[in-house]
């Protein structure tokens, strides 16, 4: 599902992903395409990638690649996929209910859940939000544990 | 200016009878001076008013202005596109005549001509003594005949170049031939020529039309050789010469031709086709002359493909200019991005010149403060593990290490 979509191997590449779009949401989903719910995410990414291609452009990033560690590590990204959000080189939060704000981890359940999710995002964005609600019941949001290493 | 020099003296003309009360008369009547665009009752104490002065020779360095391309033109004779000819004029201030170059096969060809000419002159000399631009300055607006001679020469050395190179094509062809014929001969040909080929008759024009394709078909396979070519275009000229000279009813004319173009047919040794060969081997010198570069058969790119100077679209403008929320999140970081984006499209700033340690704005999991903060603290933390390694190395020796008072150490070493 990978080829279907841009992805990032290097950092400049992220990089410049992260600075180049402008007034427009960026989605970064971190994983690896050999992984089952990465395919499954990916598909939906890919899917609804021209629907929301006016106000959000998608990308993925390969956990796997040597260079895109540092951002591993900045965004603690310790599950697959994780999606994080960014809009005009901000970090755009989403409170879903779960333990972590800053990423979404696992995948939509469906198409529709993942553009309500961005066109939540992109408005809260337009209104100089840095974080939103949810928009999507709780049953679909998928549920993870967080293990922190030093609590 | 002018007007106020005209009311300084409202009354000029008791003034001037008082100083010169012989030309009483004619200093009442006006006369316009063209130099300053101006009617005055002056006479001839007008040319030295200042103003008259100031004006005249910025008259006179403008038209000096404009005989400098022409004077360009008279040191290097270059040829004139029969196209561009109507481009090529210039007005003459002193004669009061639009100069064209109609007709003319090198550039400012008239333009010279006229000002070598006595009529020129003349208007020249006049108008020096009418607005007292001095007559020393005459040689200036006008072309001497030693310089014209040295035109004319030079013009015709280029002509006969022009002739044998035949690689103007057909348009300048006949121009060239006009500069060796009389102009009458020229028109007389012209006439001819039309006469000739329309009321030909039938038979040859059929013959033409329908051997063009063939012919151009062998020629594309077959001989490209420029002796062929060179033959065509003489049999051609001495075709047309002999239509010149054989002032004969039209008939024979056509017979001429006939047989010049059978002659050359055989010289060549091709065929019956010979009659259009003529042509299409033109067609096909000029294009081998003027390329150089190459044509469809050499596989050599179409004009309009012309890469140097492509001006260059960029696809991705901009993307939608609409009103956006100037309070949305990085409003200022978009605007300054995307002039800097703009620029370094336009290459006004080196594309991707941020630093390799460039990281987004980010807010963790248990943060709070603003994003950059946590950028911050990251940026902390990945230089700290080192020191925080070392510093936990030494802790734990020193809490190993019950402590001991430096007298104690000294005693301890001592014994």
């Amino acid at each position: 599902m990978s080829y279907l979509l841009r992805t990032l191997t290097k950092k400049e590449e992220v990089d410049s992903m992260i600075r180049d779009t402008i007034d427009k949401l960026l989605v970064l989903r971190f994983g690896r395409s050999s992984d089952s719910v990465c395919l499954q995410l990916d598909d939906i990414l890919s899917k609804s990638e021209r629907e929301v291609s006016k106000f959000a452009s998608i990308a993925l990033v390969d956990v796997d690649s040597e260079e895109i560690q540092v951002y591993i590590k900045y965004f603690d990204i310790t599950l697959i996929p994780s999606t994080i959000f960014f809009f005009n080189a901000h970090h755009m939060k989403m409170d879903s209910g779960s333990a972590d704000h800053t990423k979404w981890v696992g995948a939509f359940h469906r198409k529709q859940d993942f553009i309500d999710v961005v066109e939540e995002i992109f408005r809260g964005a337009m209104k100089g939000k840095l974080i939103v609600n949810c928009p999507l019941p709780p049953e679909r949001i998928p549920k993870f544990q967080l293990l922190y290493k030093d609590v | 200016m002018e007007a106020t020099s005209e009311t300084k003296n409202p009354n000029p003309s008791t003034v001037s009878t008082e100083s010169n009360s012989k030309t009483k008369g004619k200093n009442s009547t006006f006369e316009f001076c063209k130099v300053c665009k101006l009617n005055h009752n002056q006479g001839r104490r007008h040319n030295y008013f200042p103003n008259h002065v100031k004006s005249l020779s910025s008259f006179l360095s403008r038209f000096q202005s404009k005989l400098a391309d022409i004077r360009f033109f008279l040191k290097n004779p270059s040829l004139l596109r029969p196209e561009l000819a109507s481009h090529n004029r210039f007005w003459c201030v002193f004669c009061e005549s639009d100069v064209t170059e109609h007709g003319s096969s090198f550039a400012c060809e008239n333009g010279i001509s006229h000002l070598a000419s006595a009529d020129h002159f003349k208007n020249l000399k006049t108008f020096m003594w009418k607005h007292g631009g001095g007559m020393d300055r005459i040689d200036r607006f006008r072309v001497s005949e030693a310089d014209l001679a040295k035109y004319e020469k030079k013009c015709i050395s280029m002509k006969k170049e022009g002739a044998s190179e035949q690689s103007r094509g057909p348009l300048i062809g006949p121009s060239n031939d006009i500069h060796n014929e009389l102009k009458f001969d020229y028109v007389d040909n012209f006439d001819r020529s039309h006469n000739s080929s329309f009321p030909n008759g039938v038979l040859p024009l059929q013959n033409h039309t329908n051997e063009k394709y063939q012919v151009s078909h062998s020629d594309i396979s077959g001989s490209y050789d420029n002796k062929s070519l060179l033959l065509a275009t003489d049999a051609m000229h001495s075709n047309n010469y002999k239509g010149n000279a054989g002032k004969s009813c039209l008939n024979k004319s056509h017979l001429q031709n006939g047989q010049v173009y059978a002659e050359k047919g055989e010289a060549n040794g091709e065929g019956s086709s010979a009659g259009l060969q003529k042509l299409t081997q033109i067609t096909s010198t000029v294009h081998g002359a003027d390329s150089g570069i190459g044509n469809v058969h050499s596989g050599a790119p179409p004009p309009w493909f012309d890469t140097t100077n492509a001006i260059h679209f960029d696809p991705v403008k901009k993307p939608v200019k609409s009103k956006l929320n100037p309070k949305r999140v990085g409003a200022a970081w978009a605007e300054k991005r995307k002039i800097e984006m703009e620029m370094e499209r336009k290459g006004e700033l080196p594309a991707n010149k941020f630093d390799a340690s460039w990281l987004p704005n980010f807010g963790r999991v248990w943060q709070s403060g603003s994003r950059k903060d946590s950028r911050k603290e990251f940026q902390v933390e990945t230089k700290k593990p080192l020191k925080d390694e070392i510093n936990q190395s030494h802790d734990s020796t020193i809490q190993l290490q019950p402590y001991i008072s430096k007298r104690m150490r000294r005693e301890s070493n001592n014994e």
